[in-house]
């Protein structure tokens, strides 16, 4: 790793030249636009912490009815697994092993992506089923914002994967499909970052 | 901002040392994930789980921006990426502590006397 970064994520190198050049200001850009969305996941944990009382419970559904540990575990490695893939992706592209291989990593990626979002949306039926709708508590419309739109930026990664393999298939591993992979990859491994703190404050956390 | 390419890198091996990083972050998180997990399922004293799992995500959270993201204190741009999350991070320490910490002086301050009944003799008797 003794190689310089010039923005966030794994760099083209300068091996890739105008691609490398290029990313460099579109990542940062979009890593400004990330942060941005860190702010608004920020001030959903804080709200969701503050409902988290008696009060915000409203006499409705709690925690300890609601969570289930072994599907967020499940959730949990889905996501881990899919952020490691991408980086076959980046590594694939950087070092020019073929589209065939970078097709496959993306659809790894996607797949987990989707069995994430497959678990996620059955907790949620479930809750639903047992009394957590949202509009029954303040503390339950955080919590389904929170968790929500976090699966919602994640059903826009694999449409955005789906959409850079279709880009692949058509046009080739050009400079543009690299910049626009290098900010996948960013925003990939930002949802895992967020997942973190979605397990570890809103489920783990509260349950204890 | 960056320094000359000197040329001299194998690209085989420096593929080896990223595979490695990458390995390394996945290793780490995943021994930080089932640690938070298991902190959950211990026979610990509540206070002493919620500090193990705030650590572990602390930790994982570094792994995750130092191994996956790729950003460190040294490389031309990415010292300026990762002050712009410092940055971040100090506004949303503003914001979120703050709505929490007024929201729960709020609530101990609106709620405490309704829910326990030792305060609430202490209006009449004026």
């Amino acid at each position: 790793m003794s190689e310089n970064g010039l923005y966030p994520g794994l760099n083209l190198g300068e091996a890739h030249d105008d691609a490398h050049l290029q990313a460099e200001s579109t990542v940062f850009g979009f890593w400004v636009f990330l942060m941005s969305d860190l702010i608004i996941f920020g001030i959903l944990f804080a709200s969701y912490a503050s409902y988290l009382d008696p009060i915000g419970l409203a006499g409705g559904p709690g925690p300890q009815d609601l969570f289930d540990v072994k599907s967020v575990a499940i959730q949990t490695a889905f996501l881990l697994f899919g952020g490691v893939a991408y980086g076959g992706v980046s590594l694939s592209v950087k070092y020019e092993q073929g589209r065939a291989k970078l097709i496959l990593w993306l659809l790894i990626c996607a797949v987990l992506g989707a069995g994430f979002l497959f678990f996620e949306i059955k907790d949620f039926i479930s809750q639903a089923g047992e009394g957590g709708t949202p509009q029954v508590s303040g503390w339950l419309s955080s919590y389904w914002l929170l968790v929500g739109l976090h699966g919602f930026h994640v059903f826009s990664g694999i449409l955005w994967i789906i959409a850079m393999i279709g880009q692949i298939s058509t046009r080739g591993v050009d400079d543009v499909v690299k910049v626009r992979l290098s900010m996948l990859g960013v925003f990939w491994h930002f949802l895992d970052l967020i997942w973190v703190g979605i397990f570890s404050f809103v489920f783990l956390a509260t349950l204890t | 901002m960056t320094k000359p390419n000197t040329g001299e890198l194998n690209p085989q091996e420096s593929a080896a040392s990223e595979i490695k990083s990458y390995a390394t972050g996945f290793i780490v998180s995943l021994l930080l994930t089932v640690g938070a997990f298991a902190a959950l399922l211990s026979d610990l004293p509540s206070t002493w789980k919620i500090v193990l799992i705030c650590v572990a995500a602390l930790l994982q959270i570094i792994v995750h921006m130092r191994n996956f993201l790729h950003l460190s204190f040294s490389g031309g741009q990415s010292r300026e990426d990762l002050l712009l999350v410092l940055f971040s991070v100090c506004l949303l320490a503003i914001m979120a502590g703050g709505t929490w910490y007024i929201m729960s002086d709020l609530g101990g301050r609106m709620h405490q006397a309704s829910g326990s009944d030792a305060a609430m003799p202490e209006a009449p008797t004026r």
